[in-house]
């Protein structure tokens, strides 16, 4: 049977960067709406069975609500923790279910949460976050489409998708988390407000990724040496005075010079070992561990990161393909008629 | 975040200390009959008030709701006169003609507990417009429940600050419950700060048993009003110990909610981060401890030898007269 797996966050779009910066509140209302879309984009390419993680807001109960589709929508069996365990759990749930495909809605802490788990489950992910480097602001109608077409296998993933980098944290030899996109070192003493939105506090950032056109952490990177996602090494930063400068987009309305005292290009399968400090570590821009002096922190960059869906690399091939058009086309329509 | 010194954080243990001392005794004094009239308590909130008013000095104004002893505490009423004010005595904050949903103490910016749901925003506008016309830098805070959120003063209150740019910062404290009924059931957004876009201002959520989180937000939302920036409507998601009166039976509360609260207790939360990080010596804050006992002590042997308001005032302070120019 051809399913589909998703992951909304509800929380996502709603941290400190609406008041520090220019960030929208990306209300769950719109998440509501964007996973209807979702769902009618799946369901009319044949899909068969989309399961929804559960959440405190009820997203999927909303987005459902009304809404007449051949394909069966299910939440997970879950107990719901509202917070980061339930899309590590449900990731890992879907992933051992054996979905066709993971779409997530949130930011680049969603995906990381979920790339915990996931594998090498395909991953499209839809931008409802504020800093986002692995989620794009695509319509959720045309991923839906995507997404679907990967699970019912009239595309390949293996062709449409590859694996990300990801960068390992270790603390005094001891692995502790991952993140997909930057590791950074703040000042701060707390998780406080989890978003990392102070330039001022930042101290040293390793980035696997520093693409144009990016916005938070690694816009800095991309502003002095751009790294995508298929090239086989990262960015170590030291940020402070002594060398250039680099003005960058750290959060959406907040463009800054960030002084930097050192820039190094890193190669996979490396590690850079982060300067002792008393701070907190931040994992894709949300403070997550307390860091103090005494300890070895290490961070290693690797390409075990989840596996990343191009949309439209995957329409692209349905189109060549003539997925859209003709005799497969009838197929799909047939479905309905079922 | 705003730098926090170690005389700061040791106020704002004190604050949350004080809190809870407070409502621990009015819970078992109610309980024994001590008290007349509705209490309404705190505990488990605490985090929210202190953490706001750690950036406000006696000048800025609060408006505060039914469940007000927090926010009188942390803008530091005094607890004698909460206390003698809970008894109905003489001394009391509003000379005992208020209780507990009614205290208010101007000298400190405590504009008043309230008993009307949702009675705070339109009075946090008024004083925000005074403060803009006077040009004084003033900030008020409106503090308000998930239950007041739904009421039609919030809304207007909130276009209202939003039109004119006024210097309030709305303060949501989601407890989760409006009364027993749970938020999914009586909000369209259970997120509150949601609404924020409609209303044209900047929204957040934050944890609201970390005071930290509440600490840097509000930090920002008030700095933002002094600026004349206009308002902010943070979110703080917190949770209470007791039930939404006195006398509630929580029939709504599991035990599994119950063991949560525990985890997310905000003093605890709030003890082991300043001890992590060595900001604070313990035996300070053990010092507070004692001193917090005995200050509410004191509050309720002062409140209990406190005369009661004479029958003749019962009409003084009812109405206000106003000089003629």
């Amino acid at each position: 049977m051809s399913s589909v797996g998703i992951i909304a966050n509800p929380a996502s779009g709603k941290d400190i960067r609406r008041l520090v910066a220019r960030s929208s509140v990306f209300d769950n209302n719109e998440k509501v709406a964007i996973l209807r879309r979702l769902l009618i984009g799946l369901d009319a390419v044949g899909v068969e069975a989309a399961y929804i993680m559960p959440d405190y807001y009820g997203l999927g109960e909303r987005a459902a609500d009304g809404l007449t589709l051949n394909m069966a929508i299910s939440l997970l069996p879950m107990a719901v923790q509202a917070d980061e365990r339930d899309t590590v759990e449900a990731a890992g749930r879907l992933a051992d279910m054996g979905v066709g495909c993971l779409v997530t809605l949130g930011g680049d802490g969603t995906n990381r949460a979920a790339a915990k788990t996931c594998g090498q489950l395909p991953l499209l992910a839809i931008s409802t976050g504020t800093n986002n480097v692995v989620p794009a602001m695509i319509e959720a109608t045309v991923a839906g489409l995507a997404a679907g077409l990967l699970a019912t296998g009239a595309v390949d993933a293996e062709t449409v998708s590859q694996t990300s980098k990801r960068l390992e944290v270790f603390v005094d030899h001891e692995f502790m988390d991952i993140a997909l996109v930057d590791v950074a070192v703040s000042s701060d003493l707390f998780v406080a407000t989890r978003a990392v939105w102070d330039p001022s506090r930042i101290k040293e950032i390793v980035l696997s990724r520093a693409e144009p056109g990016s916005i938070g952490l690694s816009s800095i990177g991309s502003a002095i040496h751009p790294i995508a996602l298929h090239d086989d090494c990262g960015l170590h930063l030291l940020i402070g005075e002594g060398g250039t400068a680099a003005l960058a987009p750290v959060a959406p309305g907040l463009v800054v010079p960030i002084p930097l005292r050192g820039t190094r290009v890193i190669a996979l399968d490396t590690e850079v070992e982060l300067e002792p400090c008393v701070g907190m570590l931040a994992l894709d821009g949300e403070r997550c561990l307390a860091l103090y002096p005494e300890q070895r922190v290490a961070v290693r960059l690797t390409r075990h990161g989840p596996r990343i869906v191009d949309m439209r690399a995957c329409l692209a091939e349905a189109a060549r393909r003539g997925v859209f058009q003709g005799p497969m086309l009838a197929e799909v329509c047939d479905g309905y008629r079922d | 975040m705003t730098e926090i010194t170690s005389e700061k954080l040791l106020w704002i243990y004190e604050r949350m200390r004080l809190i809870r001392e407070f409502e621990t005794r009015a819970a078992k004094l109610f309980a024994a009959g001590q008290l007349p009239g509705f209490v309404h308590l705190y505990a488990g909130e605490e985090a929210i008030a202190t953490g706001v008013c750690a950036h406000l000095t006696d000048r800025d104004f609060i408006t505060s709701t039914h469940r007000g002893h927090g926010h009188c505490i942390a803008k530091e009423v005094d607890v004698r006169s909460m206390m003698a004010e809970l008894y109905g005595k003489e001394p009391g904050a509003c000379k005992g003609k208020g209780g507990s949903m009614h205290i208010a103490d101007v000298s400190k910016g405590m504009l008043g507990a309230n008993g009307i749901v949702g009675g705070g925003g339109p009075l946090a506008c008024g004083s925000a417009l005074t403060a803009k016309v006077l040009g004084t830098q003033q900030v008020t805070v409106c503090f308000f429940g998930d239950g007041a959120a739904e009421q039609g003063t919030m809304h207007e209150a909130m276009n209202m600050a939003a039109i004119w740019k006024l210097p309030v910062v709305f303060v949501c404290e989601n407890n989760g419950f409006a009364e027993s009924t749970p938020v999914a059931y009586h909000a369209s957004v259970k997120d509150i700060a949601d609404r924020a876009t409609a209303y044209n201002m900047p929204g957040l959520t934050v944890d609201g048993t970390d005071i930290f989180a509440v600490y840097e937000a509000a930090g920002e939302a008030i700095v933002r009003a002094r600026r004349g920036e206009g308002p902010t409507l943070i979110e703080a998601k917190a949770f209470r110990y007791y039930g939404h009166f006195e006398g509630d039976p929580l029939t709504y509360y599991t035990d599994e909610m119950r063991k949560g609260f525990q985890a997310r207790d905000p003093i605890a939360r709030f003890r082991k981060q300043v001890l992590d990080r060595a900001l604070v010596p313990e035996a300070r804050l053990n010092e507070i401890d004692t001193r917090a006992v005995q200050a509410i002590d004191d509050a309720v042997a002062f409140a209990e030898s406190s005369p009661l308001p004479v029958p003749t005032d019962l009409l003084s302070d009812v109405y206000v007269t106003y000089a003629h120019a």
